[in-house]
């Protein structure tokens, strides 16, 4: 008997030992892609995909309450959590900290780059671009800015903030780089054989939300779904690049720039 | 036999040699190794890639089997029978709480069970009615909102601010007590006292209006009430010395359309009590969502305590309207009438529980009501088309404030004067019920309320009104660690108390209660439970314990033909349904 026991503490001894170098040998990983995607993995949900706030947690790009930390102070916070209601991170495992850390401070540094040159460079015609968002370009027909326009797509009040019209032009032409998780666009099969085409708000290993673009929420158990196909893009069109000119573009850049700059007491935004 | 073969097999393996034996768990070694290997490199270290289908149990009867569209249209907030929707926080516009839902019945409900649990982002004890519309649910804690699948408890959007600083009080503690519901809309207040229209279907801001300025003591904590086309709301800070109104604003743009002030300012009636500028700072606040009438387009509402509460002599007279409650038009916030339950109030006493609408026969006749168990120790029924005093109940054993009522209703004062050492009240200031629901079984004809027998000793001190500060104006000791509370069944055929349940524990909890069709009375008690007893008996049939102290009232929904109980409890909020 006691041969065995050693002979079942060594198999799996050494299995845990494998699976803790794996384990470790990812550890070792901290590149910014590396902190990209444990970004994407951990914080994305609260801090939004790019992270200027999502629908938990506040903006981390060139957020005073970010920058000024050092990074060990970074680490802490993602390592304990906040009495805020952050929730601690320890168990990801401190390679993994390191590396959103480090992914963080890139975002610092491109930001502070943008503010040494001020504000957004607004380079367009605002009123050519407003008319544009509301007519030609059809935006408004799935975004609300200021209070006016759809409900299916990202509210674009305060988009414009804290971005370059670069970074805006680019997600006008190239759409879904990154795909925001809620956004991305599904069909669902059901075992009743009832297909549907919406907007993936949410789902588990049990559920899925899929919403219509009339609104509809439709709110199934994966139990009564056969297939889900996951297109990897949002609703947004992708050939604006060719549906508008240069001029028009930045026409709608200059417009949502300046448009976020209109005093509003919160930037508070659903979903 | 199968046991019966294991045994024959041991005895064989035991004859295996240890050389074997070794291999073979190396084997598994190896395998196991290759597994992980396998599944590693197949995760793409860091994806969370979903399964295109799994089949993970869940029961839903039929896919897609909820509505899912939100646009609700004044049919359904005018609604007469609350049953698969509850639009507004007490259901309907009655105030009764009740629902007309009857697939959970006193035979079946000790097999109810809690089917999820959320936790929203949360600064407070949640004091939330959740609001179901096509099997959406819309919950609010602090500054946020949500909408989620009623059926899983699934977060559908999540509107967030950040909570405002520099607050006093209540509003401090970003309570909120929902949301209003119209069209794709919704409406929810502030900490701040602003009033947000959302975009129901994805929770994006449509507009704003900060509808309380010129005083940093107002702040909100109530869920609005729609009448018509209008978001009627009111407004907290009675204990810190603001001037209380009642505002109403369009649905659609948000403009501001009236506003009744609950002090009277130079020159209109009432003012008399509010000499110099105290009419500024003289409280009835309007804290609780009213009810509404629409036969008698009249608008119903409670108001709050006077500022300073227990200084009376700085407000002479009877400090209207405070402690009252209100009749409105609707269109204009004109006063029709007014009944003050509590004049020149010393203890406290605000008058914001839910004015109940109940049609039923008074004493023989079919009489259109109003029912409401006030914080000072009665409970009340009033023609609600003319306010006249109809009948009054003391449910208060201890009762010591007043000698009883005269024939208007107007309370004979028993001369107890806070002063600086202080005189014993009952009930204590915390009301001998307070915010949490009553309900009303029209079917029955029972009026359900929680009740507290407390009493505390009373201080006053004189005090001036100070921005960022209580206004009190002195204290109050509590004489009883423990004060002994009941769920109480009114009975509106025979006037009296049908029953009465002593809840045993300290009483700390505020719970409110609800009723349905088939005779069951929600609520929560003292030792984190919810309950759910027989209304006809006030027998538990069922409890729940949801782990910590509940300060909120309970609600039920259905959806698909399956019916729900949903109560907020501490920082989370429950659903419970049959299995």
């Amino acid at each position: 008997m006691w041969p065995r026991r050693i002979e079942t503490l060594l198999v799996f001894g050494a299995m845990f030992l494998f699976g803790c170098a794996l384990l470790d040998v990812h550890a070792q990983r901290s590149d910014a892609g590396h902190g990209v995607q444990r970004f994407m993995e951990y914080c994305a949900g609260c801090h939004g995909a790019d992270a200027r706030g999502g629908d938990k947690a506040p903006a981390l790009v060139s957020a005073s309450n970010t920058t000024n930390l050092s990074d060990s102070e970074l680490f802490r916070i993602v390592h304990d959590g906040t009495k805020g209601g952050m929730p601690p991170f320890a168990q990801i495992g401190d390679a993994n900290i390191r590396a959103v850390v480090q992914f963080l401070r890139s975002l610092e540094d491109s930001a502070a780059s943008k503010s040494a040159s001020g504000e957004a460079t607004v380079t367009g015609d605002v009123d050519a671009g407003r008319t544009l968002y509301f007519g030609k370009a059809q935006c408004s027909t799935c975004h609300l800015m200021q209070g006016k326009g759809g409900f299916i797509a990202r509210n674009l009040t305060a988009y414009g903030r804290d971005r370059t019209g670069d970074e805006i032009l680019h997600a006008i032409t190239a759409p879904d780089t990154p795909l925001v998780p809620s956004s991305q666009v599904v069909t669902v099969t059901t075992k009743t054989g009832q297909n549907l085409t919406g907007v993936l708000r949410n789902e588990d290993n049990f559920t899925l939300a899929l919403q219509t673009e009339d609104g509809r929420y439709h709110l199934l158990a994966r139990s009564d779904v056969r297939d889900v196909r996951y297109t990897e893009h949002s609703l947004m069109p992708q050939d604006y690049s060719t549906r508008l000119s240069q001029k028009e573009l930045n026409d709608i850049v200059s417009f949502l720039i300046v448009a976020s700059r209109s005093p509003r007491p919160d930037k508070g935004e659903g979903r | 036999m199968t046991c019966r073969a294991r045994e024959a097999v041991l005895p064989m393996s035991k004859r295996r040699s240890t050389r074997m034996r070794f291999v073979r768990r190396l084997l598994i070694v190896l395998v196991a190794v290759c597994l992980l290997l396998v599944m590693h490199a197949g995760s793409g270290y860091g994806q969370t890639e979903q399964p295109a289908t799994h089949s993970a149990g869940d029961h839903a009867k039929a896919p897609d089997d909820s509505n899912g569209l939100i646009n609700v249209q004044q049919s359904d907030l005018l609604q007469r029978q609350v049953t698969d929707n509850w639009v507004s926080y007490n259901g309907d516009y009655s105030g009764a709480r009740y629902s007309s839902l009857t697939q959970i019945t006193p035979a079946n409900v000790g097999r109810l069970a809690a089917q999820w649990v959320f936790h929203p982002r949360v600064v407070a004890p949640l004091e939330v009615t959740p609001v179901v519309v096509a099997g959406i649910m819309f919950v609010t804690s602090a500054n946020d909102a949500y909408a989620l699948d009623a059926k899983t408890g699934k977060v559908l959007w999540h509107y967030v601010r950040a909570i405002s600083q520099g607050l006093v009080g209540d509003p401090a503690q970003h309570h909120n007590r929902g949301v209003a519901i119209l069209g794709t809309r919704v409406y929810m207040e502030t900490d701040n006292a602003h009033l947000l229209c959302l975009d129901a279907r994805s929770g994006h801001l449509i507009w704003e209006v900060p509808y309380a300025t010129g005083n940093q003591n107002y702040g909100a904590t109530s869920a609005p009430l729609v009448v018509k086309n209008k978001v009627v709301v009111g407004i907290s800070g009675g204990d810190r010395g603001v001037r209380g109104f009642l505002a109403a604003f369009d649905a659609e743009t948000g403009e501001e359309k009236w506003r009744f002030w609950t002090i009277p300012g130079p020159g209109e009636k009432g003012n008399e009590s509010w000499p110099g500028d105290s009419y500024l700072h003289g409280g009835g606040t309007t804290w609780m969502p009213g009810t509404y009438d629409p036969d008698l387009n009249t608008l119903y509402w409670g108001t709050g305590n006077p500022a300073p509460d227990y200084d009376g002599a700085v407000r002479p007279g009877d400090d209207l309207y405070t402690s009252c409650l209100l009749a409105l038009d609707p269109d204009t916030g004109t006063l029709k009438w007014y009944f003050q339950f509590s004049p020149h109030d010393l203890y406290d006493y605000d008058a914001v529980q839910t004015p109940v609408i109940v049609n039923t026969r008074f004493k023989g006749e079919p009489s259109k009501l109003i029912v409401t168990a006030n914080r000072n120790g009665f409970l009340y029924i009033l023609d609600r088309t003319n306010g006249k005093f109809l009948f009054a109940k003391p449910f208060m054993n201890t009762q010591n404030w007043a000698k009883g009522l005269d024939e208007k209703g107007r309370p004979i004062p028993a001369g107890l004067t806070p002063d600086e050492n202080g005189v014993r009240v009952c009930p204590a200031n915390g009301g001998a019920t307070n915010w949490y629901s009553p309900s009303y079984d029209s079917a029955i004809h029972m009026f359900y309320f929680r009740s507290l027998e407390v009493c505390a000793v009373i201080q006053t001190k004189p005090k001036s009104f100070a921005a960022g500060g209580t206004y009190y104006s002195t204290g109050t000791q509590s004489v009883e660690e423990i004060g002994k509370g009941y769920i109480n069944a009114f009975d509106l055929d025979t006037l009296d108390f049908a029953w009465r349940d002593l809840q045993i524990g300290r009483n700390k909890v505020w719970s409110g209660v609800m009723s349905t069709a088939t005779g069951l009375v929600a609520y929560g008690d003292d030792a984190h439970n919810f309950v759910i007893l027989d209304g006809h008996t006030g027998k538990p049939l069922w409890h729940f314990n949801v782990g910590q102290l509940i300060h909120a009232s309970p609600m039920s929904y259905a959806i698909s033909g399956k019916q729900y109980f949903a109560i907020a409890a501490g920082s989370d909020v429950f659903s419970f349904a049959l299995p």
